[in-house]
């Protein structure tokens, strides 16, 4: 795309854009996924409270908090965040820092903050400024970032709130550095250091696991599920996947959801689908979330400045990690930690901004200027 | 604002093509994990949903020579309460106490209880299980259920037995028979979740129950009712401590009838059939039960005393060394070794011939008649006619001969069992022995079991049992026969004489151990008609009050159940020996 120096002839030949690809695949994801918590959840949630519709009410209301929010970041210019990206970073290590201390504790790891009859996840909010605080960073010193000393400033810089997630959450600060290592890849002209990085970060995690008997553990149950009782869910969730089959066992019909596999709403709910509505189904879904990354792919590749890509390019990545870390947990692929399927899993904060960020994708390809040909 | 540059987009490009790459090999995982791994996981994860739930098979009946069923079932129910079920606890509560007739604070504790099923009661009938049922609560579960039952609650109790809990014979016929009895119990495979809730509308497979094949046996509802009543009414005559009665065929060892009374309740077969004080312990109580139990024809040994005397005639002629019409004389005593043993009147018998020697019962003619035979050859006859050996009766619990070892046996002890004393043995082997000395020298097996059919009719399989031929000689056989019958009809026993009928017989009376107690033991045994034997009839009485005599008080009894049962098994009545008696 050239630039045209005429602003008249510019205005004339616009057309007003807005990536309602995206739009669609991110509705038609977020009422899949209510179809599949519902259908995961009713039995968890009459055993627990009495009322099937528990959790998908909760999930309901994210998720039109979350709409709403997509709808106003849409329709806002993108570039009001750059003044408010040093604030939602100070503000997001903020919340973080005090989960620590006064966070709501749930199934053992106290996540989060609870205000009035709301309860939120801080660490959500966290990967949202790390995307804009970065983005906005980045694209005021595009000429540096060659350098690796630049490189490890700036992973220095949110190296803090990596800190302060792990603590509760090592697995949201994995998707917050790698959120964070993907920004700098693709604004950097390098690929040696980024190699080298990654060399580096396999070599570490190896000694880490060597050295730490709890990960090394985790790398045992990983590897025979069946022989260790934390592997329970790992095992359990195989066994959905397992008896899917093909074309799976009909939408509702799944078995292991009926309280064999814990939870299964949270993480583990892909094994469900895969039981449920067989390989044909769980490709599909892989494919959807192709598709919408493939869009964030077209938006960032063709935003107008560097600033609007980098936070196309963040939210890519955080979809991208999220989803393949997922399906990689539940098929065993991986050893067991904790990350949710975006727009799927049940996590009220998780789907109330994930909306938002897609509405900040969204208002990036409002500023796409397409040009008559 | 800046640009964003083409090497930005390669390498944007370059992450999205390395997303896809991860995203083919996770696709890859999953192939793998449905496609070739399917069944593994699929069959661990049914293994894991299904539950089984068996179905009871209904026990086979056991059903007599006449086709009245002694042994049925009864449909019970189990009433339970699933507690996330229930709607109206409080009108729950009120008819299950009124229905089931148990105290509100247990069918509250029950129905209150946290837990997935609560049991509140079971062996409930089927009609109140029908009407709690047509409540229609929810939650509140009625399963169906088998119970045995025996319809004539007592009648022959010890040899039918009884079931526990588990549908498995605990005595008796039900335990000798279990496994054709028993069937095998059907199951239902159903899904549940993870608290073991089953779900509604899951397809469920089901191996339908087989049930219980029919037993057959030769135990003819009408004689042991006959038998049976005599017993009673002897038992409270002479206040005896139980009254044992066995009717059998003597061809073939088919048992006909077996008493034992004082019977006991096969419905509530844990109950005890006296009072007891109310201090006695569970064990005691136990111990009191198993006596009950005990089946007195099969389980218990005796001196059969003169009874036995028919076989120490059979050794006798067998072995030659007596004719009937040898010459006797008895002092009223006989000198064996350095011992007098006294003949049963003390004032002697006198001179007499071997066939008054038996109608006399007259113990030194055997004593003489055992010393002629000698040791060795006395106990080779009890081998050869089985005496050494179980009878092989199809119940459970036989008892085994109590005998000296060969080597033992001294003049003394020879002399003894000569006349039926110093050994003990069942009623069942002394009936036994005695049917094949008369049958023509045939060793039957006592038995029950005839056959085993399905309910509708078809044949499973029919049993058959050992016979030893030859253990006497016809001959032997037929005069054995004639002996008995001048017993009956001038000698001890013709107490049991019934005109018209040729019956032999012997009597016995025997002084249980020890001595110095004075307990007898009276008993009969007698059969007809003595030509071609059909019928034979074992009375024992033990411990009567006043008169012991078995001529005197067991004979009466067994007489009475022949005058039942001849005109009832088609014993023709004859004429000739009506007249013969009448002169």
């Amino acid at each position: 795309m050239s630039r045209r120096p005429e602003k008249r002839e510019k205005e004339k030949k616009q057309i007003k854009y807005f990536d309602y690809t995206l739009l669609f695949i991110i509705i038609f994801l977020v009422g899949f996924g209510l179809v599949m918590l519902y259908s995961t959840s009713s039995y968890n949630a009459q055993v627990k409270f009495g009322n099937s519709a528990f959790y998908l009410r909760k999930q309901l209301l994210a998720s039109l908090i979350g709409f709403g929010g997509m709808f106003i970041v849409a329709h806002v210019d993108y570039h009001i965040w750059t003044r408010l990206s040093g604030l939602a970073y100070i503000a997001a290590l903020g919340l973080c820092t005090l989960v620590i201390f006064a966070g709501a504790e749930y199934n053992g790891s106290s996540r989060w903050l609870r205000v009035g009859g709301i309860s939120f996840q801080p660490s959500e909010l966290a990967k949202f400024a790390v995307i804009i605080f970065l983005a906005t960073i980045i694209s005021k010193i595009p000429k540096q970032i060659g350098s690796l000393m630049t490189v490890f400033k700036i992973l220095a810089i949110v190296l803090p709130i990596v800190v302060v997630v792990a603590v509760n959450n090592l697995s949201t600060a994995i998707i917050i550095l790698g959120i964070a290592v993907c920004l700098l890849f693709v604004a950097s002209p390098k690929y040696g250091q980024f190699l080298a990085m990654g060399g580096l970060v396999i070599g570490v995690g190896a000694v880490f696991i060597m050295v730490e008997s709890y990960r090394a553990e985790r790398l045992r149950i990983w590897l025979h599920p069946e022989d260790y009782e934390k592997g329970y869910q790992t095992l359990q969730g195989l066994y959905a996947i397992g008896s899917g089959g093909l074309f799976g066992k009909g939408l509702g019909e799944s078995m292991q959801k009926l309280g064999f596999l814990p939870e299964a709403q949270n993480d583990m709910i892909f094994s469900i689908i895969c039981e449920e509505l067989g390989l044909f189904g769980a490709i599909c879904v892989i494919l959807l979330f192709l598709l919408l990354i493939w869009r964030f792919l077209v938006i960032a590749n063709n935003a107008p400045d560097l600033f609007g890509a980098l936070i196309v390019v963040g939210i890519m990545a955080h979809i991208a990690i999220q989803v393949i870390l997922n399906i990689a947990v539940v098929t065993n692929t991986i050893p067991n930690t904790g990350i949710t399927l975006p727009f799927i899993s049940y996590g009220g904060t998780s789907v109330a901004i994930l909306l938002t960020e897609m509405g900040l994708a969204l208002s990036v390809s409002r500023r796409i200027k397409l040009e008559m040909v | 604002m800046l640009r964003y540059k083409t090497f930005n987009r390669k390498k944007t490009m370059t992450i999205f093509v390395a997303v896809i790459l991860v995203m083919i090999f996770l696709m890859g995982r999953l192939v793998y994990l449905m496609v070739f791994c399917s069944e593994y996981y699929g069959k661990k994860a049914e293994d894991l949903h299904e539950r089984e739930r068996t179905v009871k098979a209904a026990r086979g009946k056991i059903i007599d020579a006449t086709g009245t069923v002694l042994a049925a079932n009864k449909t019970v129910c189990t009433i339970s309460v699933i507690h996330s079920q229930i709607r109206e606890p409080e009108a729950v509560i009120a008819a299950l106490t009124k229905e089931l007739g148990i105290g509100e604070e247990l069918v509250r504790k029950r129905v209150e209880k946290v837990s997935s099923i609560e049991r509140v009661k079971s062996n409930v009938d089927k009609e109140t299980g029908d009407r709690i049922r047509a409540y229609g609560f929810s939650g509140v579960k009625v399963d169906e259920d088998y119970k045995r039952y025996y319809p004539y609650d007592t009648l022959a109790s010890k040899v039918l037995g009884f079931t526990g809990g588990d549908n498995q014979g605990i005595i008796g016929l039900e335990v000798k028979y279990d496994a054709y009895l028993q069937g095998t119990n059907g199951k239902i495979l159903t899904l549940t979740d993870a608290r073991g809730i089953e779900i509604e509308n899951a397809g469920e497979s089901r191996a339908d129950p087989v049930d219980g094949n029919n037993l057959h046996i030769s135990l003819d509802y009408n004689i042991q009712m006959y038998a049976q009543q005599a017993a009673e009414k002897t038992l409270e005559q002479k206040q005896a401590d139980s009254v044992s009665v066995i009717v059998m065929n003597p061809s073939n060892g088919e048992i006909m009838a077996m008493v034992n009374v004082p019977e006991f309740h096969l419905n509530t077969p844990f109950e005890l059939n006296y009072e007891v004080p109310e201090n006695t312990t569970e064990e005691e109580k136990q111990n009191l039960l198993n006596g009950m139990w005990r089946n007195q024809c099969i389980n218990d040994t005796y001196e059969p005393g003169s009874a036995f005397k028919i076989i120490t005639t059979a050794a006798a002629l067998e072995e030659g060394v007596v004719s009937v019409n040898d010459q006797f004389y008895c002092p009223g005593y006989i000198v064996v070794e350095d011992r007098r043993i006294h003949c049963h009147k003390r004032t002697g018998h006198g001179a007499e011939d071997f066939v008054h020697g038996i109608m006399n019962s007259c113990n030194p003619v055997f004593i003489d008649v055992g010393l002629r035979i000698g040791a060795d050859h006395f106990y080779d006859y009890f081998s050869r006619f089985g005496l050494l050996k179980k009878t092989g009766v199809d119940l459970p619990g036989e008892a085994a001969t109590i005998m000296h070892s060969k080597e033992n046996i001294g003049l003394v002890e020879l002399a003894t069992m000569s006349f039926g004393q110093s050994f003990q043995i069942t009623p069942i082997q002394l009936v036994t022995t005695v049917s094949s000395i008369i049958n023509g020298g045939n060793r039957i097996t006592p038995h029950f079991g005839v056959s085993i059919k399905k309910d509708d009719g078809t044949l499973v399989q029919t049993f058959s049992y050992p016979k030893t031929e030859g253990i006497v000689s016809s001959e032997t056989s037929d005069t054995v026969r004639g002996l008995l019958e001048k017993v009956v009809s001038e000698g001890g026993g013709k107490n049991a004489k019934i005109a018209g009928y040729s019956i032999g017989g012997k009597t016995a009376t025997s002084q249980t151990l020890p001595r110095s107690a004075n307990r007898y033991i009276s008993s009969f045994l007698g059969f007809a008609p003595v030509e071609n034997p059909q019928v034979l009839v074992l009375v024992v009485i033990n411990d009567p009050q006043g008169v012991y005599y078995g001529g005197t008080i067991a004979a009466p009894v067994a007489k009475e159940i022949f005058e039942d049962i001849f005109p009832y098994l088609g014993i023709p009545y004859d004429e000739k020996a009506a007249e013969e008696l009448a002169e």
